[in-house]
């Protein structure tokens, strides 16, 4: 079966607590007491997150998604990898997912490098019987060598994300979700990873790619979507989207 | 049933027990991070457990003038599934938000933290089952061959019940974040409420209160087997239950909140 991913009038809220919110006392305390101020009593605080958006992806699609920051693009990306659940509308999803959003949450501190990567494929429900080859991957890819044995607490900032990576990238999905992370590591490895996430976009038949790197989206994307506020401001040729992203933030 | 045909909980429930690999995989290293660097590894707990109910047992039958050798094996199996109990009770609540960072990028439903956290619960559990296999085997070698059938029924229902309570709870105090320090404040006294240091008959005439505690129905299906009391049916009932009320509890807050925990936690 061919993947699609389709959405239909999609909104997302997000409802805001604050210290009074979350306390069930106060809920208790508050049920059944007439208030003088009914519309504000009566009022959810809620922030918007996406907006009565409409898509139609399908098989060979390669989006990129541009767009200022709080503009909704990790948020869309969230929902379609089922993080989210749209507050309205339809979503229809075909197809096995691998999204690479906030890669190396749920990392343990005192865990070595190779078991995080172990752990990390588990978390996805991947297999880790062949662990061995697992190992070597990991080793090849990260380049962290011997250090793949020691806590990740002793890494620095740009190993750690060598791990995020080496403990993603290594399958292809039907549908691919990124957010940026390019800028990653050292040179050596910034240009690796390029070349395996090119390698994995290559072979999904959906991907679609959050960043704020213009000329990057332009060398592989094929359609892109500009978000301004939760919406989708245009949808369609990369180039009219890039130009419409700099005519409003220039 | 309609009710139970496409149900979110019901659904989560499926996906998880399928993939039962990747929550006990997580959980036994858990385990094993915790013990790391230790010479005893997580025996350390078997160790302090068998302290602390030895220590416990020789001062309580001091104090109430009992027979210690009839009171061990009572405050031993008692102190070490009210252990169990304790820690399910008292992680519940923080399940979900102590999963926020995985809650937030991976999709994976609820459940399974919950079910991931009960089994590292079931884990030091069994842990601790060798220190009353062996004062079984000592003080009640007749033991009744029912309890073959009774003890593994009883710690999967204890199980199910965590997993049903913590997902529960584990939603409600992600929404309200004064629900867990006002469970922590009410367990404190429950040990001395539940019959654990002390047996039912001491009550006189006031035996049936320790009814009103649901505790007294989970020790006693696991207990009363292993240290030769008659058959309780009550306890059992009482412990079916139970899990049917959690169960009713789980359907309601868990199908319809479940979507909310990503903006609670």
């Amino acid at each position: 079966m061919q993947s699609y991913i389709k959405l239909k009038d999609c909104s997302l809220d997000f409802p805001i607590y604050e210290g009074s919110d979350l306390s069930f006392r106060n809920k208790i305390s508050g049920f059944g007491r007439v208030s003088i101020n009914k519309e504000s009593s009566s009022k959810k605080r809620l922030v918007r997150g996406l907006n009565d958006l409409n898509l139609d992806i399908t098989k060979g699609d390669k989006i990129a998604i541009i767009g200022p920051n709080g503009s909704g693009k990790t948020t869309l990306l969230k929902l379609l990898a089922g993080i989210y659940t749209p507050t309205s509308g339809e979503i229809e999803i075909n197809g096995k997912i691998n999204s690479m959003i906030d890669l190396g949450f749920g990392f343990i501190d005192d865990a070595t490098g190779y078991e995080n990567i172990m752990l990390s494929r588990v978390i996805r429900g991947e297999s880790i019987q062949n662990k061995k080859a697992i190992m070597k991957a990991a080793e090849e890819f990260s380049g962290l060598g011997e250090y793949l044995d020691l806590p990740m607490r002793t890494y620095s900032s740009g190993m750690k994300s060598r791990l995020a990576l080496s403990s993603a990238l290594y399958s292809v999905p039907d549908i691919l979700l990124i957010d940026e992370f390019f800028s990653t590591g050292d040179l050596e490895f910034s240009k690796k990873s390029r070349s395996r996430i090119k390698e994995i976009m290559d072979n999904s038949s959906i991907m679609m790619f959050a960043s704020h790197d213009l000329s990057l989206i332009r060398e592989l994307c094929t359609k892109a979507i500009y978000m301004k506020n939760g919406n989708i401001s245009y949808y369609g040729n990369v180039d009219e989207a890039r130009l419409r992203y700099k005519k409003d933030y220039s | 049933m309609n009710i139970f045909k496409n149900n979110v909980a019901i659904l989560d429930l499926i996906y998880s027990i399928k993939n039962y690999y990747s929550w006990s995989y997580l959980a036994y290293f858990d385990l094993k991070l915790k013990y790391r660097k230790t010479y005893l590894g997580p025996w350390w707990v078997v160790v302090g457990m068998a302290i602390s109910a030895g220590v416990l047992c020789l001062l309580w039958s001091t104090i109430f003038n009992l027979d210690w050798k009839n009171f061990l094996l009572y405050l031993f199996s008692g102190f070490i599934i009210w252990t169990w109990l304790i820690s399910i009770i008292n992680d519940g609540p923080e399940v979900f938000y102590g999963s926020a960072s995985l809650i937030k990028a991976y999709t994976v439903p609820p459940v399974f933290h919950v079910l991931r956290k009960s089994y590292l619960n079931l884990l030091l559990f069994i842990h601790h089952l060798p220190l009353i296999f062996i004062l079984v085997f000592i003080m009640q070698p007749n033991i009744a061959p029912r309890v073959f059938l009774t003890l593994p029924l009883a710690i999967f229902l204890i199980f199910i019940n965590s997993v049903l309570y913590s997902s529960t709870i584990g939603i409600i105090s992600s929404r309200f974040r004064d629900v867990e320090p006002t469970i922590k404040a009410l367990m404190a006294p429950m040990l001395l409420l539940t019959p654990v240091l002390w047996k039912p008959e001491m009550l006189g005439e006031y035996i049936n209160y320790i009814y009103l505690n649901p505790f007294t129905y989970f020790i006693g299906i696991v207990r009363n087997d292993l240290i030769g009391t008659d058959f309780d049916p009550y306890i059992w009932c009482g412990a079916f239950f139970i899990t049917f009320l959690q169960l009713v509890f789980f359907m309601l807050i868990y199908s319809s909140k479940r979507n909310r925990i990503v903006f609670w936690v």
